[in-house]
């Protein structure tokens, strides 16, 4: 604590002597503009201000010209990205949300991570049907418009990705948060608890475990126990305000809370009810975590406390030099609310309270800030979320000393981030 | 879906109203081209992936679309003067590797000379010298278009006026016994959901080398990053485990399961359930579960059969993890000796998009 406090008093006096060697730079290249570009009004101040421009003196387009909106051209980078090397085919793999470019808790629906099986399915919503089947007192098949007739409720869930980070088990190796971290999202979905419709078909007392299943051309499927289906599962219509885009499952999908991306079947088509868990591909070749003596766990629903933080990252360097930064991240826990973000700037050796800004919501995305005065110097950063539970994130090595580094699932390890003095940024270990 | 691909054809049979002939192959064809689809694109926006894209296809020299990676063989064959057209593509269809030994396209070959006429037919309508003599000129696109057009409404489901059922809020309607067979296909460990059927290890290697082996390879072994499902025992433990059926998976009902849930990639729910049977068989015949050619798997001995590494999955247990002990105080100051050293970049590796593309070979992990 006391270096930092150091650190600020030394930046005070280094600040102003960077603002001024920032004036006469501006100077400099307001005099290399004049000989390209005559421009009278330079001298006097920024053109930008001084000179009138095009937007501010003709028409723009109208109100029809984008009927569904887009973000602005010059947002054109913040986009999916995929890392072709990972899977075999692009119909079944994953991309990544551009976490570096967003703020805020709630992921926009055109840039929430992708993960298919089998590509994304094209429904008519008038043609879809979610059947309950299995121990019920009642078969039940619903329309779309039957389910829109359930009493609805609004919550903002994250949905993280079980392999999320799992590329770093073996050390850094992305560089870029939106490749380490970007099988995440978190949106606000309207929809129907998943109680209501088993209560409709009249679950019998025997029934322990739920299957989910998908419309698409995997047929998608993950065994769920009975509680968590009674607890906080939702059947959704609505992003964010709009309906499903169809990568997200269009025209409805299941809501699993905290719990791993996987599990939250898109395109749903059908819920049975049994006694057991039904062992599908996606629970026992996949997604089960494979410990360094060859014993695996299963059905390790729950994602573990996490946090990163997206800027500065690689993707997203310190272009302003020193002075005031604003250092953001996220965090997020399956078991609840973000209680607390710490933010280390010496690699772990000291920890400074970070600010939670926005609502704190639980199994949902925290945003959290640190705002503070860099002298310029190299940075180790890192950021530790602890949540309501008192869960604490644990390092890499912390997990590595117990898993070993081939359980691809589950990674929730601290991320380190090498900021150099030019502002450059690496994903590095650190001692 | 045959009700669709019905209203297709009729569809298309209206647009095509001097060539029905025609028509009735290029959708034909089409079906024929889902086995394709694992691997190759076609149409708009149809890029390389597996296999090269197959837009504009007849005239094309073998070997030479941009940015490719064809086998030496594909490439050779193509300097040596294979041009694609009505006759080659037929020749490579029956059997690829008999006409370029050493491509890397592990498809066995069609059988029927009317499905590799029918594929060849579809093919066309995506080369726009060709789509003039198909279907009075329609690129598969437009003929897609028109399927469109003609597809029948769909009957509107039997809906009570009243409530069928007791309790709730009287939403939705009774599932008749033929809607839940149709989807209720889940098997699980113990043979429940198991349909009645039969397969031995010869018939399912003969299924296998037809529909799997394109990505898996004819021993399981895999093409590319496509899922390895054989060999691998006794390696989970070592720094790079291959989990397979043998090596890795619980339970045989899970084979069955996806197998008849979501195989051939791009060609879901084709096999009937006795191919299922076969091909899972000729998979344990693969991993040494069982070792004679003549084994028959069926709904009867099914559950019998064990796979060796079931005992080694455990439940969830991380919360008994140190980390995670309870009351854990996270340290605040002075938490690690000595100053900060860098013990590993990601820069090193660079596997990172965008900064070296033609990286196949991932550095290390996976999504899985």
């Amino acid at each position: 604590m006391a270096r930092i406090s150091e650190s600020k008093a030394r930046n005070g006096a280094s600040r102003r002597a960077f603002l001024k060697a920032g004036l006469a730079g501006g100077a400099m290249v307001a005099a290399g503009a004049a000989v390209t570009r005559p421009n009278p009004a330079q001298a006097a101040g920024d053109p930008l201000i001084t000179e009138t421009q095009d937007w501010n003196r003709y028409l723009g387009d109208g109100v029809d010209a984008s009927p569904y909106g887009s973000p602005s051209q010059f947002e054109s980078h913040v986009v999916r990205r995929n890392v072709s090397w990972l899977t075999a085919d692009p119909v079944s793999s994953i991309n990544f949300t551009p976490l570096h470019e967003l703020d805020g808790i709630i992921t926009p629906n055109g840039v929430c991570f992708e993960r298919h099986h089998a590509g994304t399915a094209v429904i008519d919503p008038v043609e879809h049907r979610l059947m309950i089947n299995g121990l019920v007192e009642t078969p039940l098949v619903f329309t779309m418009d039957d389910l829109k007739r359930f009493p609805r409720e609004n919550r903002v869930y994250f949905l993280e990705c079980a392999a999320n980070s799992g590329m770093e088990w073996r050390g850094a190796q992305l560089n870029g948060c939106q490749f380490t971290h970007g099988m995440v999202h978190c949106v606000a979905y309207t929809g129907v608890p998943l109680k209501l419709l088993l209560e409709e078909a009249g679950l019998k007392p025997e029934g322990k475990w739920l299957l989910a299943e998908g419309a698409d051309a995997s047929a998608m499927t993950r065994s769920i126990p009975i509680e968590k289906a009674l607890d906080d599962c939702m059947v959704a219509f609505k992003m964010n305000g709009e309906a499903l885009r169809p990568e997200q499952g269009y025209p409805v999908r299941l809501v699993v809370p905290g719990w791993e991306g996987n599990m939250w079947v898109k395109w749903l088509r059908r819920l049975e009810v049994g006694d057991q868990p039904w062992a599908q591909r996606e629970e026992t070749s996949k997604y089960t975590d494979l410990h360094a003596d060859g014993t695996a766990r299963r059905h390790t629903f729950v994602m573990d406390v996490k946090s990163v933080i997206t800027n500065p990252s690689p993707q997203a360097p310190v272009t302003h030099g020193r002075g005031q930064m604003v250092l953001s991240g996220i965090a997020w826990s399956g078991h609840g609310r973000i209680k607390r973000v710490d933010v280390s700037l010496d690699g772990g050796r000291n920890w400074h309270e970070a600010r939670i800004d926005g609502p704190s919501l639980p199994k949902a995305l925290h945003r959290f800030y640190y705002d503070f005065d860099w002298d310029g110097s190299e940075l180790f950063l890192q950021s530790r979320a602890v949540d309501e539970t008192g869960q604490v994130q644990p390092t890499k090595d912390e997990l590595r000393a117990v898993r070993g580094v081939n359980s691809i699932y589950h990674n929730n390890g601290i991320q380190t981030w090498y900021v150099k003095a030019d502002g450059g940024v690496e994903n590095v270990e650190v001692s | 879906m045959l009700k669709y691909l019905k209203a297709g054809l009729l569809g298309l049979a209206a647009v095509a109203a001097t060539g029905s002939a025609f028509a009735a192959d290029i959708v034909e064809g089409e079906k024929v081209f889902h086995k394709c689809a694992a691997c190759h694109t076609i149409g708009e926006g149809a890029k390389s992936r597996v296999g090269p894209q197959l837009n504009d296809l007849f005239g094309r020299r073998a070997g030479t679309i941009g940015g490719f990676k064809y086998s030496a063989a594909m490439v050779a064959a193509g300097e040596g003067g294979v041009v694609w057209d009505e006759q080659t593509l037929t020749q490579f269809l029956v059997k690829p590797r008999d006409l370029v030994k050493g491509t890397k396209m592990a498809f066995a070959g069609l059988k029927k000379s009317a499905d590799i006429a029918n594929v060849i037919e579809y093919l066309k309508t995506f080369d726009p010298e060709m789509a003039a003599t198909v279907s009075g000129g329609e690129t598969g696109e437009e003929a897609g278009k028109e399927i469109e057009v003609a597809k029948a409404e769909t009957p509107a489901p039997a809906r009570p006026s009243e409530p069928d059922h007791e309790g709730g809020l009287g939403l939705g309607r009774r599932a008749t016994a033929d809607e839940i067979s149709a989807w209720d296909i889940d098997v699980r460990p113990d043979g429940l959901g198991l349909p009645p059927g039969r397969g031995t290890v010869a018939e399912g290697e003969e299924l296998f080398s037809e529909n799997c082996a394109v990505c898996h390879g004819d021993f399981g072994e895999a093409v590319g990053r496509w899922p390895v499902l054989a060999g691998g025992q006794g390696t989970l433990a070592d720094e790079r485990p291959v989990k397979t059926i043998g090596s890795y998976w619980p339970y045989l009902s899970t084979v069955y399961d996806y197998i008849r849930r979501a195989m051939p990639f791009g060609n879901a729910r084709s096999l009937s359930d006795d191919d299922v049977y076969a091909i899972t068989a000729y998979l344990l015949y693969l991993n040494d579960v069982v070792t004679e050619e003549d084994f028959e798997l069926s709904s009867d001995n099914f559950a019998g059969v064990r796979l060796p590494n079931e005992s080694n999955f455990v439940e969830d247990d991380r919360a008994s993890e140190p980390e995670y002990a309870a009351g854990k105080e996270p340290c605040m100051s002075d938490c690690k000796p000595g100053p900060v050293t860098i013990t590993m970049r990601a820069r090193i590796l660079d596997v990172t998009p965008d900064a070296n593309d033609d990286d196949e070979e991932n550095a290390g992990g996976g999504i899985d």
